[in-house]
């Protein structure tokens, strides 16, 4: 009998721990499989309009807050560089290493959702809404450049929707490595049970890696425009 | 089969140490990534919207994509049906794209 067989982590219908982690990473790449292709359907759509539209997506697009959008982006990728050291830190059994990244991952997250708050916020001021809500001056600046001001807030709606959906996700993710925090400081996250950690951080990853699709066809589509 | 060496299975009796990330990989992957966020960012705003900006922001998102998967989401270790399925789903989201852009840039084209 080899050694793998003597864990408390090892569940009964699995024949070692090297069997199991592989089980739990490729049914969550399955579940990460799904997420892909519910974020190509918004992808999708978006691209359908923004080859219809072209001019009316950039123009809306100059009007978001780039300089907070880039904020974010350095916070997510720094935090699945911490994500990816909490793993290491699980399999080399540091347990205060394992909380430590996974607490700098959450700030990390927490900060994002503060910034997107503060963007979301000075966009509702600017009037940078669809439907009642929309600045006339977008309006104005719209008919003047010869562009249609619906449009304008078509893309407004693909903003929010996108950007609403992949915070929806993050929030999950804050909950998700708050657990494994918790789970790690009761001493339930031994190596062997690394793979809870590696699970958690396969869907973090994910939500960062839909946010450097994000960043260009969002915030980057109207970089460089001239009002 | 041969038993693995016993220093090593004592203090690693799972293999679980055999495949920890290095760090100093980790951070070149890490500052690689945020170098690539603000090239885009940079060269987008040079560029301005021109037919070649948003084919290039793409390829510069999916770099970053493609190292977040083979580094920090260890593809690079994976087994060959952890490997199967990431590649499944860009299959099926190629499917995607491709039956409903054959069909919504073609309905202007009115046959007789």
């Amino acid at each position: 009998m080899s050694a793998s067989t003597h864990s408390s982590v090892l569940k009964h219908h699995f024949e070692d721990l090297g069997q199991q982690h592989a089980c739990e990473r490729l049914g969550m790449w399955m579940f990460l499989a799904t997420e892909i292709l519910f974020f190509g359907g918004l992808f999708g759509a978006y691209a359908m309009y923004r080859i219809w539209y072209p001019h009316e997506f950039e123009l809306a697009s100059s009007h978001l807050n780039r300089t907070l959008a880039t904020i974010n982006t350095i916070f997510l990728i720094t935090s699945s560089l911490t994500m990816t050291l909490a793993i290491r830190s699980a399999k080399l059994g540091q347990r205060g290493a394992l909380i430590g990244n996974l607490l700098i991952t959450v700030a990390l997250a927490t900060a994002f959702m503060v910034v997107k708050g503060f963007e979301y916020a000075e966009d509702f001021h600017e009037q940078l809404v669809p439907g009642p809500g929309f600045g006339t001056h977008y309006h104005q600046e719209a008919i003047s450049k010869g562009l249609d001001p619906a449009k304008i807030q078509l893309f407004l709606c693909f903003y929010y929707v996108m950007t609403g959906i992949h915070g929806i996700h993050i929030l999950v993710g804050i909950g998700c490595i708050l657990w494994l925090a918790w789970e790690a400081w009761r001493g339930t996250i031994p190596p062997e049970n690394y793979s809870t950690v590696e699970v958690v951080s396969l869907y973090w990853h994910l939500v960062d890696a839909i946010w450097l699709f994000l960043m260009p066809l969002l915030y980057l589509a109207g970089a460089g425009m001239k009002h | 089969m041969a038993e693995p060496n016993t220093a090593t299975a004592n203090d690693d009796p799972h293999g679980i140490r055999q495949d920890v990330d290095n760090p100093a990989t980790l951070i070149l992957v890490f500052v690689v990534l945020i170098g690539l966020a603000l090239a885009n960012i940079g060269i987008s705003g040079a560029m301005g919207p021109t037919k070649l900006t948003l084919p290039l922001q793409l390829a510069i998102a999916s770099v970053q994509a493609g190292l977040v998967a083979y580094y920090f989401m260890h593809l690079r270790q994976g087994d060959k049906v952890v490997i199967l399925t990431a590649l499944s789903s860009l299959f099926w989201m190629g499917i995607l794209f491709v039956l409903f852009l054959a069909d919504y840039l073609t309905r202007h084209m009115v046959v007789g």
